[in-house]
């Protein structure tokens, strides 16, 4: 007698093997074009930067392999060597900054709409809206109104009476950066708001139920069932905040210009790197490449431990 | 599997990238006809550039010139890349002094000492902006001069009963005749820093004495931090108090606004705003005057700061080499230098061409009779850091009250001691 297993697990097997074949040829295919991308655009540009920033250069002319010659010329001469870790310092405040101020509003938002309160559709849009304009354009129509000649804002200010409080919001060196977290947040508010607001709806119903029963606070309901529960919404939406804030170009440089404001208050890594490139003499393409090299380490290293420290945390 | 796949994908992928991108056979390398490709980066400039273009053809049959402009902010990228290239331009708009460096050391450009004939009747204040600075060499012909000017709305002058000044203190009596009236007697900007070596130069060119002073710093006698250009900042520093409320948050748009919107009687700037002012504002009587000597001043004339804009040169690559060289032969030239004038409204570097535009004419004669340099634009910007640059940083710092005029100049001495050797 053939037994019972073997009878139905053959044609199982033989199945399983054509499906994975099939599979592989598909997932293949599907594959193909975004690996193509992704080489093309990230990284043979990578390789290509990482490349580049070991030689010398004469405007586009390769010269001399200077190993990190590139490197110890952007870290030593003044005033990049002054610059670099101010700009850095100031892009740790801008993500301090972010996470505090847009990422726990976004929270907030999300809690608030948890509730299905009326209009709930209507308050998603709209706090999502900013995201389709481009930051370039966020950036001008910002900087125009917070102008202090021509500003709106500025100028109902003033109406109200509060004329101390109309300030160059862009022109002071210790209100520029606040007023860009503010600007951006304003635009990518939309984000957490959306994230956590998934997060909570997959948190499952009875738990915080059962914590009602049990005679729990709504504080108390948060903190011990809903917000240990988001701890993966919260580092998707750091990390990705995080990747971001480290990117920031477009919308400093709409605000601020090219030099990062006043007295370089709002100098970004970003910025530096575009000085460098395109303002920065002969050897432009060497330390500009070493630069992005640097940038691309800090980012991509920071990135990878806060994903393993925050996935540690989760809880499942 | 998947990876031979994936190899062959990226390679397929790679070949037909490499294809779209390949340049295409551009068939004008044989035969008489020759078409001169000439890069530029004045998009809004096409028209007169084609009007200009035309005399040369009518005098050349069989060539053709066609102007091809970029964006401006990314012709100097594009440009690098072009030259590398047989299909990039014959003949290219340069940027003049310190950004013109990089292209002489790649060797990308034709050196025009002994080719163009013309070049030795220009002032050389003004070949200064077309020169290698290591080899000497001039690599293109200069096209247009650009000066630094107080300009003012003469009609609120005359509403105030104010003239253009003769000296400091006339001129400082009318700021305060202005502030009393209410209006913004200066547009200044401070957001935009590179605005504001403009704005240091025109106020305080007399007070660190202009031409003779930059020799000396050439030479390695006078320094950034020494007296007179210390204290130049501090008489550019002195018209704060005539600039815009709030002006650290006023950026260059604003200001340019401010005073095409008759909200502010001055705008210290280039001669470049003119045509933009009129264009703004077609109503706006414009006047053009420069900063007399101030209290203490280094000279007793008043100066006209200017540079070179830019010049055209020749591309090291390009199969036309010959014509293309006619063609910047005929652009130092009386003929080509009153065609740009006329129809770009410019100051044509030429010598004895004069522009039909009365302003221009003024800017031009003032400039002629006392030049003045834009010594950290023109001629400390070709190393890294560029002493334009650290000067915009600087100022920022000093206007903003976060650092002294002392601290300002360090700053850019510091940087540019890193690469500035002194010529004797």
């Amino acid at each position: 007698m053939v037994p019972a297993q073997e009878l139905t697990v053959r044609p199982a097997r033989r199945s399983r093997r054509r499906a994975g074949r099939i599979s592989a040829g598909w997932i293949t295919s599907f594959c193909l074009p975004a690996f193509a991308l992704y080489g093309l655009f990230l990284v043979v540009p990578l390789v290509t930067a990482f490349y580049y920033g070991l030689f010398r250069w004469d405007g586009t002319q390769q010269g001399e392999f200077v190993g990190i010659g590139n490197y110890r010329e952007i870290l030593t001469r003044y005033p990049l060597s002054d610059e670099i870790p101010a700009a850095l310092g100031h892009n740790v405040l801008f993500f301090v900054g972010t996470m505090a101020i847009q990422n726990t509003i976004g929270l907030g938002l999300a809690l608030l709409l948890h509730r299905n309160p009326w209009g709930k559709r209507l308050f998603q849009t709209l706090f999502s809206l900013p995201y389709l304009i481009s930051p370039l354009i966020v950036g001008y129509i910002w900087s125009l109104l917070l102008s202090p000649t021509f500003g709106p804002i500025n100028f109902a200010l003033r109406a109200v009476g509060l004329d101390a409080w109309a300030r160059p919001w862009l022109g002071e060196p210790d209100l520029a950066l606040p007023v860009l977290i503010l600007v951006n947040a304003w635009q990518w508010i939309g984000g957490p708001m959306l994230i956590f607001g998934a997060a909570l709806a997959g948190i499952p119903q009875e738990l915080e139920e059962a914590a009602a029963m049990d005679g729990a606070s709504p504080t108390r309901t948060f903190w011990s069932i809903r917000f240990p529960l988001l701890i993966p919404a919260v580092g998707v939406i750091t990390v990705l905040t995080f990747i971001g804030c480290f990117n920031i170009f477009d919308l400093v440089y709409a605000l601020g210009g090219s030099d990062g404001g006043p007295g370089g208050a709002m100098d970004v890594l970003g910025l530096l790197y575009y000085r460098t490139a395109f303002r920065g003499g002969s050897n432009a393409i060497g330390e500009s490449s070493a630069l992005a090299m640097l940038i691309f380490v800090l980012i991509f290293g920071v990135s990878l431990a806060l994903e393993r420290t925050l996935r540690r945390r989760e809880v499942h | 599997m998947p990876r031979r796949f994936g190899a062959i994908g990226v390679v397929a992928t790679l070949a037909v990238t490499l294809a779209a991108c390949a340049p295409g056979d551009s068939g004008d390398g044989g035969g008489d006809a020759v078409n001169l490709k000439v890069w530029g980066w004045r998009q809004e400039d096409v028209a007169a550039y084609k009007k200009i273009f035309q005399i040369y053809e009518k005098a050349h049959p069989g060539v053709t010139v066609e102007y091809v402009p970029y964006k401006n902010t990314e012709y100097d990228t594009i440009l690098k890349t072009g030259l590398t290239d047989a299909n990039g331009p014959d003949v290219a708009q340069l940027r003049s002094y310190g950004l013109l460096q990089p292209l002489v050391g790649s060797g990308s450009l034709v050196p025009l000492d002994d080719q163009v004939d013309k070049l030795s009747g220009f002032p050389k204040p003004i070949l200064d902006g077309a020169k290698g600075d290591k080899d000497g060499h001039v690599y293109g012909v200069p096209f247009a001069i650009q000066t630094l000017h107080v300009i003012y709305n003469k009609k609120i002058f005359a509403d105030n009963g104010i003239d253009a000044p003769t000296t400091w203190a006339d001129m400082i009596a009318g700021f305060d005749k202005l502030s009393k009236a209410g209006v913004t007697p200066l547009a200044n900007t401070v957001t935009d820093k590179w605005m504001l070596p403009i704005e240091q130069e025109i106020f305080g060119a007399t007070t660190y004495g202009g031409p003779d002073y930059l020799t000396k710093m050439l030479n390695g006698s006078a320094k950034f931090t020494d007296a007179p250009w210390v204290k130049s900042l501090e008489t550019w520093k002195s018209t704060q108090k005539y600039w815009p409320a709030q002006a650290s948050g006023v950026s260059y748009t604003d200001a340019q606004a401010l005073f095409t919107s008759g909200r502010a009687a001055m705008f210290p700037g280039g001669v470049w705003e003119l045509a933009g002012f009129k264009k703004a504002n077609p109503q706006l009587d414009l006047g053009i005057f420069n900063a007399p000597p101030a209290p203490g001043a280094s000279v007793d004339k008043t100066l006209v700061p200017g540079y070179v804009d830019g010049s055209f040169g020749v591309s090291a690559k390009s199969r036309h080499r010959d014509a293309a060289l006619d063609l910047v032969r005929w652009m130092a030239t009386k003929e080509f230098g009153t065609a740009l004038s006329n129809e770009l409204q410019q100051i044509s570097p030429v010598p004895g061409v004069e522009p039909q535009d009365e302003l221009l004419a003024q800017a031009l004669k003032g400039y002629q009779a006392n030049p003045s340099p834009y010594v950290t634009y023109a001629y400390f910007s070709g190393g890294t850091p560029t002493a334009w640059d650290l000067a915009s940083e600087a100022f920022s710092d000093y206007v903003l009250d976060r650092s002294n005029a002392a601290d300002a100049a360090a700053h850019i001495q510091r940087g540019v001691d890193q690469w500035f050797r002194p010529k004797n």
